[in-house]
């Protein structure tokens, strides 16, 4: 390389040189075009087609390539229309190449790509399951799944494009549940290599907001390369140790991607993702809570009333067991009187027979001795009655009484009675005494 | 009662329940367990009136902005 003679070097400089720079630059990309042509691998990013070339960036988590290739060789291909898309896993074939730029133009630097295959799913599901078998090694897939989810969030996050289907299919599963609480809208890119990091920020950001209970994050379906965002390792690690538990619906029941594995619940649409933030469905919690008021209610009204109505049935309890027992003495009373009744009519009978009998045999006994005495008896009575002053009136006789019915016997007596009662044998009379003397 | 939330609190309240609904449960048991189920019907009745106002959407990038300010 020949030294340029226009410009004298820095002094001091053991350096070669000075020479001209579209001289280097030339050397450079002879140089750079001699490097071994390889096959590169990558994911194809700022995909832009032009009439003469189509150019790209091939980039993975360590590094990143500006791709270049003659359309005419692409179109070469027969690579369906957008094969090449945004987030595309491709393998390159080709070398280095340097474009040494001009006083009028700028110089850069591109990998020449003389052939391309569109890797298949395969591919991606190989490296996804890379990253998979990593999360789990290191126990990412376990801390979200061990957060407390409350059966009845006040705040909801929600990450998802603001334009999506699935905003609107959020809101369709939480008033399915009947909830209307504080909804926080978190909207981010949710397809292409700027979706990762802000789907991560977005839901750091509703994590440290003290309110927020759970974050929902949910994108509609596509494909395995338009979903490729939400098996960002970088994501996946932040969704692990958030505060927060990450409710995650991308894509399809039939897609998984790893956010799916880190995050506390995983479900198969947006619509469902509501539903599993909100465990409760609002009104039969009410209705519910309505019922669980009222058994209350009824238990402690119970609970004074049924205790009442022992104790009086206690309090009445001594004056039962006292009549009850006032009802069988008298019933024994009753029952004893009338067994005394029946003991004495017996007895009574008894006595009479036996008197009767004794009266017999006592006849039969004193029969003789009873004749003489009756007869002794006649006598005296007889006697009797020839003394009795009756029968001297019922000859004719009559007797004088004074006022007390004593005889009046002389003639003095009569004139102290003056007032006399003369009886005879048919009746008495009263009479007035008067003394002729 | 800051770390209730309406789990606990419901929890709480279907054991009392099923305590009551026993029988076992004494006059002054009884009544303690009605007081406090009272006080948890309350707090769970708030909870669910706090999610049944409307819904309050916000957007974040506003939120931290008025945070931030």
């Amino acid at each position: 390389m020949a030294v340029a003679t226009a410009s004298a070097g820095i002094p001091g400089s053991a350096l070669p040189g000075p020479f001209g720079v579209g001289e280097y630059a030339a050397a450079l990309r002879d140089r750079l075009r001699g490097f071994a042509h390889v096959q590169l691998t990558g994911e194809a990013c700022d995909v832009r087609l032009t009439r003469a070339r189509v150019y790209f960036e091939l980039r993975d988590e360590r590094g990143a390539v500006p791709c270049a290739m003659w359309r005419e060789d692409f179109d070469r291909l027969g690579l369906a229309p957008g094969a090449l898309a945004q987030g595309a896993q491709v393998v390159v074939a080709g070398g280095c190449d340097f474009y040494p730029g001009s006083s009028a133009s700028s110089p850069h630097f591109s990998f020449a790509v003389t052939g391309l295959r569109i890797a298949g799913e395969g591919d991606l599901l190989a490296r996804i399951e890379r990253v998979r078998r990593l999360l789990v090694a290191e126990g990412l897939c376990e801390p979200q799944k061990a957060l407390a989810r409350p059966a009845l969030p006040r705040t909801i996050g929600v990450v998802c494009g603001e334009r999506g289907k699935a905003r609107d299919d959020v809101l369709a599963g939480l008033q399915r549940r009947g909830w209307a609480g504080r909804l926080v809208w978190a909207f981010a890119p949710v397809q292409d290599r700027h979706a990762a990091p802000a789907v991560g920020r977005a839901l750091s950001e509703l994590a440290a907001l003290p309110d927020v209970d759970v974050a929902i994050v949910a994108r509609g379906g596509g494909s395995l390369a338009d979903l490729l965002a939400f098996c960002d390792e970088t994501l996946c690690r932040t969704v692990a140790l958030l505060r927060v538990p990450v409710i995650a619906s991308v894509g399809h029941h039939t897609d998984r991607t790893l956010i799916d594995d880190v995050a506390a619940v995983s479900c198969s649409t947006p619509t469902h993702a509501a539903e599993a933030a909100v465990p409760l469905h609002v009104g039969a919690a009410r209705e519910a809570l309505g019922r669980g008021s009222a058994r209350l209610a009824r238990h402690g009204r119970r609970a004074v009333a049924d205790r009442a109505r022992v104790l009086a049935r206690l309090s009445r309890a001594p004056g039962e067991h006292v009549a009850r027992h006032r009802r069988e003495l008298h019933q024994d009373l009753r029952e004893l009187r009338a067994s005394a009744r029946r003991r004495v009519d017996a007895e009574e009978a008894a006595t009479a027979r036996r008197a009767e009998a004794l009266a017999r045999r006592a006849a039969a006994a004193a029969g003789p001795l009873r004749t003489s005495r009756e007869r002794r008896l006649d006598g005296l009575a007889a006697a009797l009655a020839a003394h009795d002053p009756e029968r001297t009136l019922a000859r004719g006789y009559a007797l004088v009484e004074d006022a007390e019915g004593a005889p009046v016997t002389d003639a003095g007596a009569a004139r102290a009675a003056r007032e006399v009662r003369i009886r005879f044998a048919d009746g008495a009379v009263q009479a007035t005494l008067k003394d002729e003397t | 009662m800051t770390d209730v939330t309406y789990e606990t609190a419901s929890g709480r309240l279907e054991s009392i329940i099923e305590r009551l609904d026993s029988g076992e449960a004494g006059l002054r048991e009884t009544l303690e367990l009605c007081r406090e189920g009272r006080g948890l019907v309350e707090f769970c009745a708030g909870e669910l009136d706090a999610v049944s106002q409307g819904l309050d959407a916000l957007r974040l990038d506003e939120l931290v902005a008025r945070l931030e300010s």
